[in-house]
């Protein structure tokens, strides 16, 4: 009967663990170092991070690898084992002016504080396949560069503080500096609050953010900000020092942070901005841009579009959530397709249709088929 | 993992030292399951869980949300369940893991796996030896006591959902006992179809006051719900919500005076392996025996066999052997009755 098996249950899961594993090392490659990952797929090191809610490039790079590069998979890896690990303390706030940008475009303003920084970007070239690297890397393409010149990175105004300024920008509450809610360790309950929403999106997966909010802007939506910039930077970590009650950097992440401004007015009698807000660890824009999108969208708190509402978006754009859920649909279901198939079959014999499918009454008098159904009552 | 480093670990669920930061990395750096906590979770967890079951257990079919930690199985693949059966596990108790009524489907082994190897507890597959039960979408043939516990595991934790999908509106329907829609829901398969045409996971009303998903069991193991002995306890994963149904509280599944709730029908099956006919048949398709390989006729041979496998064989041992067989008093009230409590011989179709 399939995969029932009658006595050998744990061997044949081993078996098939080990035919899983043999993908890796059956082909004539070198096998391929965690440091490698990180180095040359650092997009799918970022994502497993983002995903997971774990900054750890090479716990996120062995995840990768042993999930042969399903990222969902590796995310999975990494989400179980964070997990089992204690929480132990919460960093203080840090504010996203304190970012060191190697990367930042306005695309609100032509000019801004700072200026525009493309940094390391591939938007603006041709797709086309490089063949050159079929047969390993050219050498540093930046070796000639002078830079004697540098200068050290800068901590850059936000652009939406320009707009703050000017009151043009509506502030959805009032800063709550108490403790913020841990999605992973108390469950959503129905309205969430903001931080709720932020972390659920932060943690999406990057292609359901990415639909979902695409979903707004083809017209299942309101919503079609304007960036007012994206950046892709480090911030610190700093956690209180238990004696001297100051706070000191421990290390720092990659981020990627986008802001917007929606003409939604929130006010008839006084007209501002609405806002939508992302962060995610590692690179990924896409995916910022999209929770940038959502997190406006579902502050609009409608019903009318996936999109503006909170439930549908939380509920569906988890990848743990939603890969286990769908692939769950591979265990057997014999019994409950056993109850399905008596009811069909018990519908069908009242309607009496013949046994090849062809239609014989359409229905039959309603009394006649009580006549045909067992009464069971449950206080028998 | 091998089967040495499995030999190794096996009931190795041992605690990460926690006096030093050094210490704690030495303990998390052992192979396998060494190093994670006694049956895996840390002990807040055990205990927010433990929490979440009291309270459901003091508010029959309510559902308790908990914060319902990522499993190393996949959300959907009985992490919930695992999760009420790891806070409650000592490593006195023993041990089952079902899956649509087999102990030995892939995903119960590997669920019965995780449990001995870090709570250190006895497996079993025979019903009455074990303390805790874990079933995907089955209750068990044989009669539970007081003194068992069953944890089954859910996909859909509200029953409304058929009837709407947000939560926050189900809620509230549930604060307010409305459970309208859902009447209508009933009334309408009836007026399309001329009678219920609800398969599983049927709508059921506990202790008078919540409706319920019962999780996907079939109908035919509702009514074992109602006044039984054992405590049930339903757990979603994915959906972090815990509920339960406590020992003697009443379970009513929704249904009319004029179309009343009826059970999985198998009419002229028995079991092909031990002649029951009162226990749920599942059909399965087999090469024919009578093997005509010209004859394309006949290739393929469908019978029926029992969904519970443990206690098929014990009724193939023993093909009288009541479901009641381990209690005292005997003729204990559960689900279709047993031919010996009933002179028909179980056709109460």
């Amino acid at each position: 009967m399939g995969y029932v098996a009658v006595t050998a249950g744990e061997e044949i899961i081993e078996r098939a663990e080990q035919l899983f594993e043999k993908r890796r090392v059956s082909g004539d490659s070198e096998s391929l170092g965690v440091d490698q990952l990180d180095d040359h797929l650092g997009r799918l090191t970022d994502r497993v991070m983002s995903e997971s809610g774990l900054y750890a490039p090479r716990l996120a790079a062995l995840a990768a690898k042993q999930a042969q590069g399903d990222t969902v998979e590796a995310t999975f890896l990494l989400r179980a084992y964070r997990s089992t690990l204690e929480r132990f303390d919460e960093t203080p706030i840090v504010k996203p002016g304190e970012m060191l940008a190697r990367r930042r475009v306005s695309p609100a303003f032509k000019d801004v504080p700072g200026g525009q920084i493309l940094g390391a970007t591939k938007d603006y070239t041709q797709r086309l396949l490089d063949f050159d690297l079929v047969d390993g890397d050219a050498t540093n393409p930046t070796g000639e560069w002078d830079l004697d010149d540098k200068g050290d990175p800068e901590q850059l105004t936000t652009v939406t503080e320009l707009l703050r300024e000017e009151g043009l920008l509506y502030e959805p509450d009032e800063p709550d500096f108490g403790e913020p809610i841990d999605t992973t360790r108390e469950s959503v309950t129905h309205p969430p609050d903001r931080d709720a929403v932020l972390q659920a999106l932060a943690r999406g997966e990057t292609g359901a953010v990415t639909a979902l909010g695409y979903s707004a802007l083809r017209g299942y939506g309101q919503v079609h900000p304007t960036l007012a910039e994206v950046r892709v930077g480090r911030l610190p970590v700093r956690i209180e020092h238990p004696y001297t009650g100051e706070a000191v950097t421990v290390t720092h992440t990659d981020v990627t942070e986008s802001e917007a401004v929606v003409p939604v007015y929130e006010k008839r009698e006084d007209p501002q901005f609405a806002f939508g807000y992302g962060l995610t660890f590692g690179r990924n824009e896409r995916k910022v841009i999209g929770m940038t999108v959502l997190d406006a969208s579902i502050q609009l708190d409608s019903e009318e579009e996936p999109a503006e509402n909170a439930e549908f978006v939380l509920d569906t754009v988890d990848g743990m959530d939603s890969f286990g859920f769908i692939e769950h649909l591979k265990l057997p279901h014999y019994v409950t397709f056993q109850s399905i198939l008596d009811r069909i079959r018990s519908i069908r014999d009242s309607q009496d249709v013949p046994d090849d499918g062809s239609r014989g009454n359409r229905r039959t008098d309603a009394d006649d088929t009580s006549g045909s159904v067992a009464g069971v009552n449950s206080d028998d | 993992m091998t089967e040495q480093t499995r030999e190794r670990t096996a009931g190795q669920g041992t605690p990460v030292a926690t006096d030093s930061v050094a210490a704690a990395l030495a303990d998390v750096e052992g192979d396998g399951l060494a190093g994670y906590n006694y049956a895996y979770l840390d002990e807040h967890t055990k205990r927010e869980v433990r929490r979440a079951t009291l309270k459901a257990v003091a508010v029959p079919g309510h559902q308790v949300p908990y914060a319902s930690r990522p499993m190393p199985l996949a959300r959907g693949w009985g992490t919930g369940g695992i999760q009420a059966s790891l806070s409650l596990l000592g490593p006195t108790d023993t041990f089952k893991v079902i899956d649509q009524g087999a102990d030995e489907s892939v995903n119960a082994a590997n669920i019965r796996r995780l449990a001995a190897d870090t709570a250190d507890v006895a497996t079993t597959t025979d019903t009455t030896e074990a303390d805790i039960i874990q079933s995907r979408h089955r209750i068990p043939e044989e009669v539970l006591t007081d003194e068992q516990r069953l944890v089954l595991q859910v996909p859909i934790t509200d029953p409304l959902r058929t009837v709407d999908p947000s939560d926050a509106a189900n809620r509230r329907r549930h604060a307010h006992g409305n459970y309208g829609k859902m009447w209508v829901h009933l009334y309408e398969s009836v007026v399309e179809y001329g009678e219920i045409d609800i398969a599983a996971r049927y709508p059921t009303m506990v202790a008078g006051r919540y409706l319920m998903d019962p999780s996907p069991i079939p109908r035919w193991d509702v009514p074992k719900l109602d006044d039984s002995k054992h405590l049930t306890i339903l757990a979603a994963g994915r959906e972090a919500r815990i509920y339960a149904v406590p020992p003697h509280t009443s379970v009513e599944p929704l249904a009319f005076e004029d179309r009343m709730f009826t059970v999985e029908r198998f009419p002229g099956q028995a079991c092909h392996a031990c002649g029951s006919t009162d226990t749920y048949l599942v059909a399965v398709s087999e090469d024919s025996e009578s093997g005509g390989t010209d004859d394309a006729e006949g290739a393929f041979e469908t019978r029926h066999v029992c969904n519970d496998a443990s206690f098929c064989a014990k009724r193939r041992e023993n093909p009288d052997l009541p479901k009641d067989h381990h209690l005292d008093p005997s003729g204990v009230d559960w689900g279709p009755a047993t031919p010996e409590a009933d002179e028909t011989g179980g056709d109460w179709v």
